[in-house]
């Protein structure tokens, strides 16, 4: 992966990796920044590999960040500035990291004993940018850079305890996905990539990855852009876009723009969908409006690196299959259904999706107990490899996989990846809340948005006081894409015959 | 069609907080986000049958329902 870097910086070191909005990076200014950046960690942190957190947006130095950690020997943990600083606290927590590097602002209360920081102000360590400069033109030893089989990122993500979980990804991991992804979508040289989602999301690593392996530009979106669709669509109508990476949230959204459509990206040829459910609906209008380009669907959690299967939507597809299938398993990897004992079932029975092979990650980052619960090792005639029960439900059919929901309560909302367990526990720590149930609303077979039932606690009878100090509360606590939009009060939660909060009695109250 | 437009808000942000508050501020309190926006321009198309385009959508301009109606009507 680095020397792929590496080559493209040597043989086209004025070929843009990174635009933001008027912020660009060269491939020389990355490698030589990312270089400096790998000395100074190495020189700092001797005989260490413990994780670096990296903090931050869509800045340009987050990319160099990335790099540098990883050629001095060291995963990186993307932390998206929209995460509350409780969130990042616990994640630190559960790393133990050592450094935290960032070009933007760390918020004070991140700053403990034992934790250095480099960030925009360099009022704890030093500032990231000076850092750069000083060691500018100084070179990492290559025998620093992460090893096949360590971890080359972590990337938390919710966990049904309250806290979240860091999922491990290696470097063969990484490399296999990138190395079939090239291939499945046919990535030439030299291309455009949409990158939507931000770096904590491991949907960027497919846009990320694809393009700097086959010396393409990373075109990004930030925050703000989502937020305010009349700034998106300013800078969208300027992006020279060839690959489309998104959620089909994202493009949803897009579709209600009448002028997206090939005139207004001519050079756009091919979309890659992953995160959620894609729709027959969505890929038609999609289609109408860029007649030319190839879709396609993919499918795969974290822990199994971005994606394991892709299919491209045709018309044929399309018309043949509703729902749409995820696709076919890339080939270091196998896809296999299991019943409740875990023994596979016939073709065309649902069952636990399970995904064994070169893509499986090592586990949960210093959590064996919930690594032990959701991985384990297949040994037979063809070797050891890793497998990750998904809790996905799926069935295959001609060798095609198709998704089905969930087994326990896990909902995938606009692409971001939620255990409604974790808003519950949560919302049970707060002040005036006794209990609390979060149950999905749905429409169309997709996650609209999330309902939260709070049962009050004594003396908190304005109910609206409530809510809203229960609002400003957990947004201390949880990213912004994990708080309810509805919330409701209620005095009891009904109960299942087995004594359990009765969501299905809660989801008929919100869709009569 | 004020009261139309506050409907289809509570109805998309799930509160009657906006009936009862028409000042409130729907992004900084969490009641509207990105999606949500979505959804509200799907309501209002389908319902109002008025098509308001994504791109002239801005934060400031849609920060509360009295904005959000002003700016429906103008439209209008």
């Amino acid at each position: 992966m680095l020397s792929q870097i590496s080559y493209w910086a040597a043989t086209h070191p004025q070929r843009t990796a990174f635009i933001h909005r008027e912020e660009t990076l060269t491939y020389a200014e990355l490698a030589e920044q990312s270089d400096a950046l790998a000395v100074w960690i190495a020189q700092q942190y001797p005989n260490d590999r413990t994780p670096i957190v990296v903090y931050g947006h869509k800045e340009k130095e987050m990319l160099v960040s990335f790099l540098a950690c990883v050629k001095a020997g060291h995963a990186y943990i993307p932390v998206d500035e929209s995460l509350p600083p409780e969130r990042i606290a616990k994640i630190i927590t559960n790393a133990q990291a050592r450094l935290i590097l960032s070009p933007v602002t760390l918020p004070q209360s991140l700053c403990y004993e034992g934790i250095r920081v480099l960030d925009s102000q360099g009022s704890y360590d030093g500032r990231l940018t000076d850092i750069i400069k000083e060691y500018r033109g100084r070179r990492p030893d290559p025998a620093w850079e992460v090893g096949d089989e360590n971890n080359y990122y972590i990337i938390y993500t919710s966990g049904s305890t309250g806290d979240p979980k860091g999922v491990q990804i290696t470097l063969s991991c990484l490399k296999s996905f990138v190395n079939w992804g090239r291939e499945a979508w046919s990535i030439g040289e030299n291309m455009v990539f949409l990158n939507q989602a931000p770096f904590s999301f491991d949907l960027s690593v497919m846009d990320v990855y694809l393009a700097l392996s086959s010396g393409s530009t990373i075109w990004s979106v930030d925050r703000s852009m989502t937020l305010n669709p009349r700034e998106l669509f300013y800078w969208l109508k300027q992006a020279p876009l060839e690959v489309w990476v998104s959620t089909p949230s994202f493009m949803e959204m897009c579709l209600l723009e009448r002028s997206f459509n090939r005139e207004m990206l001519p050079t756009l040829k091919t979309f890659l969908f992953c995160g959620e459910v894609l729709t027959n609906e969505s890929v038609e209008k999609l289609q109408a409006r860029f007649p030319e380009a190839r879709i396609f669907n993919t499918y795969g959690p974290t822990e199994a690196t971005v994606a394991v299967t892709s299919i491209l939507v045709n018309r044929e597809v399309l018309e043949k299959f509703r729902p749409l299938p995820v696709g076919y398993c890339k080939s270091d990897c196998r896809i296999m259904i299991a019943d409740e004992k875990g023994e596979p079932v016939p073709e065309g029975v649902k069952g636990e999706i399970i995904i064994q092979g070169a893509s499986v990650s090592p586990g949960y980052f210093h959590n064996p107990a919930l690594t032990q619960k959701s991985f384990y090792l297949v040994k037979d005639r063809e070797g050891t490899r890793r497998a990750y029960k998904t809790g996905d439900v799926g069935y295959v059919k001609e060798g095609l996989l198709f998704y089905s929901g969930r087994l326990d309560f896990q909902v995938k909302l606009h692409g971001y990846r939620i255990e409604l367990e974790d808003i519950e526990k949560n919302l049970r720590t707060l002040p005036g809340v006794n209990n609390a149930v979060v149950v999905p609303v749905h429409k169309e077979g997709k996650c609209q948005y999330l309902a939260g039932y709070l049962v009050p606690a004594p003396g908190w009878e304005n109910h609206q006081e409530l809510i809203k100090n229960v609002r400003k509360e957990l947004a201390r606590k949880l990213p912004e894409y994990m708080i309810p939009r509805k919330m409701l009060v209620k005095e009891h939660i009904p109960i299942t015959p087995n004594g359990k909060a009765d969501r299905r009695a809660l989801l008929e109250e919100l869709n009569p | 069609m004020r009261e139309k437009i506050l409907d289809i808000l509570c109805q998309v942000c799930g509160s009657e907080e906006i009936r009862e508050n028409p000042d409130v501020e729907l992004y900084e309190t969490g009641l509207l986000d990105s999606f949500g926006t979505v959804q509200l321009l799907v309501a209002i198309e389908e319902e109002l049958h008025m098509a308001i385009p994504i791109s002239e959508i801005d934060r400031e301009m849609w920060a509360t329902p009295h904005k959000i109606i002003k700016f429906i009507e103008e439209r209008r």
